[in-house]
């Protein structure tokens, strides 16, 4: 639900895991059949040589160095930045806001409904079920618009479909007080502390 | 079921100008992220590029290297083979190549999660309801217990993408009726009306338990 660049996320891995696989297997390769050996001299030799001819024919003017470091350094540290930007990509999406609708009324204005109107409500309704483990309610917002995502703990052996029905009941009631459709999902999981927890016996 | 799956579908549809695409929520829902594994990734990346900033700025300004000076690694990697004994080269590469493999199957792979989506349950404007496998199973070993008359530890319930395994233990002189627990789940299933729809299975131990 949230917006994690999932195709994002799956090309670079691939890309990364075949440079490193790559390179891993020439590794082996080399290590185990001697006859890659000549073939990675001659090519490995030749590509060397291109690149320390490029060096030396960027130094400084009447210095010993070549400006390509800088340039080497330079682009490694944009590689560093998208690296931290790619990081910082991963499960994004929480918000905060609910509804938020212009109202020409008397005054006009924005009229905006916060996610926490939502939050402690449906976690009020749900307090003191006996088939609840745990609920948590988070909005967020989803290409922009807003969305809840409902995260039922139900206990061992509660019918999922069931408890579905009803919190959609509760779900209605929301929309019907904020007065707007909101588009919900609804996680039925497991965790600790259903697995370990009592059974419900009696419904 | 196929049928009311799709109206769902279509009704998500026509509001889906003023609310997001729930199609594609639910795939995500369903299918594993690979944030963990890209933070990793992007980690290794980070530290690299970073070793590579200091090396190489260290360099540009005319300094000596901190560990190692570029070309003599460039060289030391042309003439591989020979300064490394094999077997320690065999050793990295077999590393690198098994952290390339993680890598790459994690990029390639589905990544289904052990969730089904709920396609019953209320009417129009429903919202979309993603289950857990587990909580699956825990429900229809409940519904199989009832039917085969037996304690929680004798029935246990396996639910994968498209079967449903249901194992029972009967109690020792107490014949359990095969047929009864099938429809007992099967209704159960029908009710919950899952989406990939799951064939339900039942086992019935041949040797039953003392004293349950």
């Amino acid at each position: 639900m949230n917006s994690t660049p999932a195709l994002l996320n799956r090309i670079l891995l691939a890309v990364l895991g075949l440079l490193l696989l790559g390179s891993g297997l020439l590794l082996v390769l080399l290590a185990t059949v001697p006859a890659v050996a000549p073939w990675w001299h001659s090519w490995s030799a030749g590509a060397w040589a291109g690149i320390t001819e490029l060096f030396s024919s960027t130094r400084f003017p009447g210095g010993p160095e070549s400006w390509l470091w800088i340039v080497v350094a330079l682009a490694l540290l944009a590689l560093m930045a998208l690296m931290v930007a790619w990081i910082a990509q991963q499960g994004k999406g929480r918000s905060n806001l609910l509804a938020a609708e212009y109202d020409p009324g008397d005054p006009p204005g924005d009229v905006r409904i916060g996610g926490g109107v939502a939050e402690q409500a449906l976690k009020q309704a749900l307090e003191g079920r006996p088939d609840l483990a745990g609920a948590t309610i988070t909005t967020y917002s989803v290409k922009g618009l807003p969305a809840l995502k409902v995260r039922l703990l139900p206990r061992q052996g509660v019918a999922p479909h069931l408890l579905a029905a009803e919190v959609s009941e509760l779900l209605r009631a929301l929309e019907s007080v904020v007065g707007k459709e909101i588009p919900v999902l609804i996680h039925i999981g497991a965790g600790a502390r259903t697995r370990f927890g009592r059974a419900e016996r009696v419904r | 079921m196929s049928s009311s799956v799709d109206n769902r579908r279509a009704d998500n549809g026509s509001r889906g100008n003023n609310g997001p695409d729930m199609r594609r929520v639910l795939f995500r829902e369903t299918h594993s992220s690979r944030a963990a594994v890209s933070v990793a990734a992007a980690v290794l990346v980070l530290v690299l590029a970073a070793y590579g900033v200091l090396e190489s700025g260290v360099h540009a300004v005319g300094q000596p290297a901190w560990l190692i000076e570029p070309q003599v690694a460039a060289q030391r990697i042309v003439d591989l083979p020979a300064g490394i004994p094999p077997l320690l080269l065999a050793a990295i590469g077999g590393v690198l190549a098994m952290l390339g493999l993680i890598f790459l199957l994690n990029g390639l792979l589905p990544g289904k999660r052990a969730r089904h989506l709920l396609a019953g349950g209320g009417g129009e404007g429903l919202p979309a309801v993603v289950v857990d496998d587990e909580v699956i199973a825990s429900s229809l070993a409940r519904r199989a217990r009832l039917a085969a008359n037996v304690t929680p530890e004798q029935v246990m319930v396996v639910v994968s993408q498209r079967q449903v395994l249901v194992n029972v233990r009967p109690t020792s002189g107490i014949p359990v009726d095969q047929d009864r627990v099938l429809d007992a789940v099967r209704d159960e299933l029908d009710h919950m009306l899952l989406e990939p729809s799951p064939v339900p299975r039942v086992i019935v131990a041949p040797s039953g338990v003392i004293g349950a």
